[in-house]
């Protein structure tokens, strides 16, 4: 499948309403494995569906390749049936009159393949998917994790090149969900099809995509490999969004700073002066370490004293909640901690677990190369 | 704006055409193409043509009769044919005999509805709450049982009435009471007392199926919270129970005034003797006598007073939805002990089943097997009424069954019901299919309403409506007086409401993914018909069809209207059978139409499994 390419891509529901999308460009190369992430409501799953054509564009297009698809302003517009794509809806939508089999095989049919190619192809994706043995059932006489099997394998059916998968992962209970997320990752390496999946689940996310773009209110924003949005969210709402516990935010403001966002601003502001116009800062919680004793504390880091008030096991993990006067942090460890609520320790961070921003929320890339070079001093 | 850190692989912000604003001409341009892609939009307005010329126009033209010079009138109101005129109105209104054809039929509808309301809420209340709320006996089997008056036709049991209280005023085969000695007095046999209780007892099935079903939602937690706060039974019935029954409640109400407003039969059958007239009769008077201004004014007027009343429904509908969101999710439906009352309960609930369909049925079957009226000896039954030969009479010598108009008759009734509800069901689907699918919004707010409003208008007014318009030829469209055609678009038009409400439904339950999916697929519109939206609707096409079927088998106001002898129904046959005097074969026909209706129903109700309380369209 050619690079799928969206521009300026905008969409709303009648002329007063707010935009769904709103100027969206987004590129979808052959074989990846793309995640569209964020809160519902964010336009994710609305843009899956301008891709695949059930929704028309309000504005901008959308290319395969160096074929346009649907444009205003060429007036084309490439209904779904043509567009050669794979979708699983997060219903499923199974149809309940057909069986297993025949759902399968509608594509299949309606391109008009020769029978013995059909049956072989059926009988392959049905294998893939382990549904062989309920051939004869009806959708309705299926579990919910063997009906999105059913989904998957009907769109997998007519090899599509591009295969989009709408929250396929979210009627599923916890184990199942696991199981299917294995089987995705399978089938992706197995099928070698670009992948587009839309989910609100970061974990899923950063497992299974290649790329994530991250949607807010119908804007990107941000696109990169997991561990580039891991670790160098673009702005506060990727900060924020991505990460659980969610990471720490010392905000700077002018008449609402805590005692430890002013501890933070004069650690930078010391060492780094020639940073300027910082709004809130960024630790993620398993960036920060703790010490008893200030001796143990590293020299450069950043740190404060704080009081133990919550130690909360989460199975081979541990998070406690440190408060100061007027800030509370959260911090991951991985050791037992030996502490007792309401005993002081001293919280500590290297500079380059700090995640800058300026007054708008934006990373200040700058700062990055700043903190960083620090630390080999 | 897109924020791109620096490793993403986003591609560079698209300039020139894709960011900059697209003309109108584009704009419309490209909508069109995208409402052009699919033939829903052409349908749905295809469709709407359809319906504006066979329901909007004709209502358009009955309402313009009344106010302007009929054919005959030129002379008289020295006027030209067709010009405005007020004469109508005052004729009908205020005149010396508007008394007569309006103001009394009105005030006798007004209570005989109000009688009927009145008696059918009490019965139906008491009837309702037994069968879903306490353990009386044979609550299940009651729950059917009580609902068959509903599916016989009224007249039904109008006729099983005269057969039982006929006496001396009209001549004829006497009544069985006053073949044993008694005369029943004239307001006991005729008029406002007889078709009170029977349209009571016709009714009373939509208050069982409202308020039943309201009594069966209602969360028992509410009860019990009242109960533990200390309020006593009574208490918790009149401030907890009541008011949140109430919209149901009055909804039945009003449909049951809505029903009452467009009967025919009943006080055709019942009222003619004694001159008791009421909105219907007189309507229908004014078309058998020419009058079509005056008519056009009744029907006119009888609309709005239907259309006035839905429209109250529906405004109570929506206040009821206020009550559902704040009930609770766990509906615990726990049942009352009735004790002692248990038999005598069950002994009441039996009794209403008696006197609505045993009795009736009874008196109607024995009727046709009997040659002299009660006289309960061997020799006097016969089959001769339904199957004999050379019987020695001036009309109809041979029994129903063998008589050869029953059967053009029910050829008729089979062809005209059949094409309508065949018709109106695959219309009906469609017409859900575009309201659903259709990107063009006022197509489908248009369509949506265009197809209710029959259901506004009664029966016999809509009948009017359409001898009105199709009376006469008019451009190319030759006059259809006399013709299957004109029953048939009638009735199809007739049965939309239920048809595009049914198709509505379906296509909402359906919802958009399983097309999409096929869509996805590759599947083209014609496609998706053929081998989603059609195979997965099949049931409720069905039922689509065989409901309108059923009511229009014993759908009467319709007909009496626009059917001539030629084009006679199983309804009108029997009606005109009673016209004639010919009691046992009237009343053979009913019976045969109350079986296809009865059976009818039941094999709907199998067939699509679902109940009847859908099907009231409340």
């Amino acid at each position: 499948m050619p690079t799928i390419n969206l521009r300026g891509a905008q969409k709303n529901y009648g002329v007063n309403s707010a935009n769904a999308v709103s100027n969206l460009d987004l590129e979808i190369r052959d074989g990846e494995f793309m995640c569209l992430l964020g809160p519902s409501g964010c336009g994710k799953t609305t843009t899956l569906r301008m891709i695949a054509g059930l929704e028309n564009l309000s504005g901008g297009e959308i290319r395969i390749g160096d074929r346009v698809v649907d444009s205003i302003f060429d007036g084309v517009f490439v209904p779904p049936e043509k567009r050669e794509m794979g979708l699983v809806f997060q219903s499923y939508a199974l149809w309940p009159h057909l069986t297993i089999e025949r759902n399968t095989d509608f594509g299949l049919r309606l391109r008009k393949l020769p029978k013995a190619e059909r049956e072989a192809r059926v009988e392959k994706v049905m294998q893939a998917l382990d549904i062989a043995k309920y051939r004869d059932r009806y959708p309705s006489q299926l579990s919910g994790g063997q009906q999105q099997r059913v989904a998957l394998a009907r769109m997998l059916a007519v090899n599509p090149g591009v295969l989009l998968l709408d929250e396929p992962l979210s009627n599923l209970d916890a184990r199942l969900r696991l199981e299917m997320r294995a089987e995705l990752k399978r089938l992706h390496k197995e099928f070698k099809t670009t992948i587009v999946f839309v989910t609100h689940d970061q974990w899923e996310a950063m497992t299974l995509a290649t790329t994530i773009a991250v949607m807010n209110e119908g804007t990107l924003q941000q696109m990169g490999t997991p561990n580039d949005i891991y670790d160098r969210p673009a702005n506060r709402f990727v900060a924020e969004f991505v990460g659980s516990p969610p990471i720490n935010i010392l905000s700077f403001d002018k008449n609402g700073t805590s005692d430890v966002a002013k501890e933070a601003e004069a650690y930078l502001s010391s060492r780094y002066p020639s940073l300027r116009g910082i709004g809130s800062v960024g630790i993620r919680p398993e960036a920060l370490s703790y010490a008893t004793r200030k001796e143990d504390v590293p020299q450069g880091s950043f740190s404060g004293k704080m009081v133990v008030t919550g130690i909360l096991p989460t199975g081979g993990s541990w998070i406690l909640e440190l408060r100061s006067d007027s800030h509370t942090l959260f911090l991951t460890t991985h050791a037992l901690p030996r502490l007792e609520l309401g005993e002081k320790v001293r919280f500590f961070a290297p500079p380059e677990a700090l995640h800058v921003f300026d007054k708008d929320g934006q990373r200040i890339t700058e700062a990055d190369k700043l903190l960083r070079s620090a630390k080999l001093n | 704006m897109a924020f791109l850190s620096d490793s993403a692989k986003a591609s560079p912000t698209a300039g020139g055409e894709a960011s900059a604003t697209p003309s109108s001409w584009q704009v419309w341009r490209y909508r069109l193409k995208v409402a052009s892609r699919e033939p829903t939009t052409l349908i749905g307005v295809l469709t709407a043509l359809l319906f504006t010329y066979l329901i909007v126009v004709p209502i358009i033209s009955i309402v313009l009769d009344a106010v302007r010079v009929q054919f005959g009138h030129e002379r008289r109101l020295g006027k030209d044919f067709g010009d405005l005129t007020l004469y109508y109105l005052d004729r009908t209104f205020t005149s010396p005999v508007s008394v007569d054809l309006f103001w009394r039929p009105l005030f006798n509808t007004l209570s005989v509805a109000v009688g009927a309301i009145l008696l059918s809420l009490l019965i139906g209340t008491i009837l309702a709450w037994l069968i879903s709320r306490t353990d009386m006996f044979g609550r299940r089997w009651f729950a059917t049982a009580l609902i068959v008056p509903y599916m016989l036709p009224a007249w039904t049991f109008a006729l099983a009435w005269t057969t039982l209280f006929k006496n001396r005023t009209v001549g004829g085969q006497p009544g069985w009471f006053e073949a044993l000695g008694w005369t029943p007095p004239d307001w006991v046999a005729y008029g406002r007392f007889p078709i009170t209780i029977i349209l009571a007892l016709h009714y009373t099935p939509f208050v069982i199926l409202l308020f039943g079903s309201a009594l069966r939602r209602f969360d028992s937690q509410l009860e019990d919270s009242a109960r533990i706060l200390g309020a006593k039974r009574y208490q918790v019935a009149m401030q907890i129970i009541l008011p949140l029954m109430r919209p149901a409640l009055m909804s039945s109400m009003i449909l049951i005034f809505a029903k009452c407003l467009g009967e025919f039969g009943v006080p055709y059958v019942l009222g003619l003797p004694v001159k008791f007239e009421v909105l219907s009769t007189s309507l229908f008077r004014s078309i058998a006598s020419r009058q079509t201004g005056v008519a056009g004014v009744v029907a006119a007027s009888i609309m709005l007073i239907g259309i006035i009343t839905l429209m109250i429904d529906a405004r109570l509908v929506r206040e009821a939805r206020r009550f559902v969101t704040i009930g609770s999710k766990g509906s615990m439906n726990r049942q009352s002990r009735l004790g002692k009352l248990r038999l005598p309960a069950t002994g009441f609930a039996a009794t209403i089943f008696m006197l609505s369909v045993g009795l009736p049925l009874l008196t109607l079957f024995l009727s046709t097997i009997m040659k002299l009226p009660a006289q309960f000896t061997l020799d006097n039954f016969t089959l001769d009424y339904w199957i004999g030969q050379d019987l020695h009479t001036v009309a109809l010598q041979t029994g129903v069954l063998l008589s050869p108009d029953l059967w053009a008759a029910a050829k008729n009734t089979l062809v005209i019901v059949g094409l309508a509800s065949l018709a109106s069901g695959i219309l009906g689907l469609l017409v859900g299919y575009v309201v659903i699918r259709t990107p063009v919004r006022a197509l489908s707010v248009y369509l949506r309403q265009v197809t209710f409003l029959p259901y506004l208008v009664p029966g016999i007014a809509f009948a009017a409506a359409y001898l009105s318009l199709f009376a006469v030829p008019r451009g190319p469209m030759p006059a259809l007086y006399g013709t299957v055609t004109i029953l048939v678009l009638a009735l199809m038009a007739d049965q939309m409401p239920y048809a595009s409400r049914a198709g509505i439904s379906a296509m909402t339950q359906l919802g958009k993914d399983p097309e999409e999916a096929a869509q996805i697929a590759g599947a083209g519109w014609f496609r998706r018909m053929m081998s989603i939206v059609i195979p997965i609707q099949k049931g409720s096409l069905v039922t689509g069809v065989l409901l309108p079927f059923i009511s229009g088998i014993k759908g009467l106001s319709l007909f009496v209207i626009l059917a001539v002898p030629s084009t006679d129904v199983l309804t009108t046959y029997s009606l005109r059978l009673v016209d004639y005097h010919y009691t046992q074969a009237a009343n053979a026909v009913v019976l045969i139409i109350a079986a296809i209706a009865y059976l009818g129903t039941l094999a709907a109700q199998k067939l699509t499994k679902t109940n009847l309380a859908e099907g009231l369209g409340s």
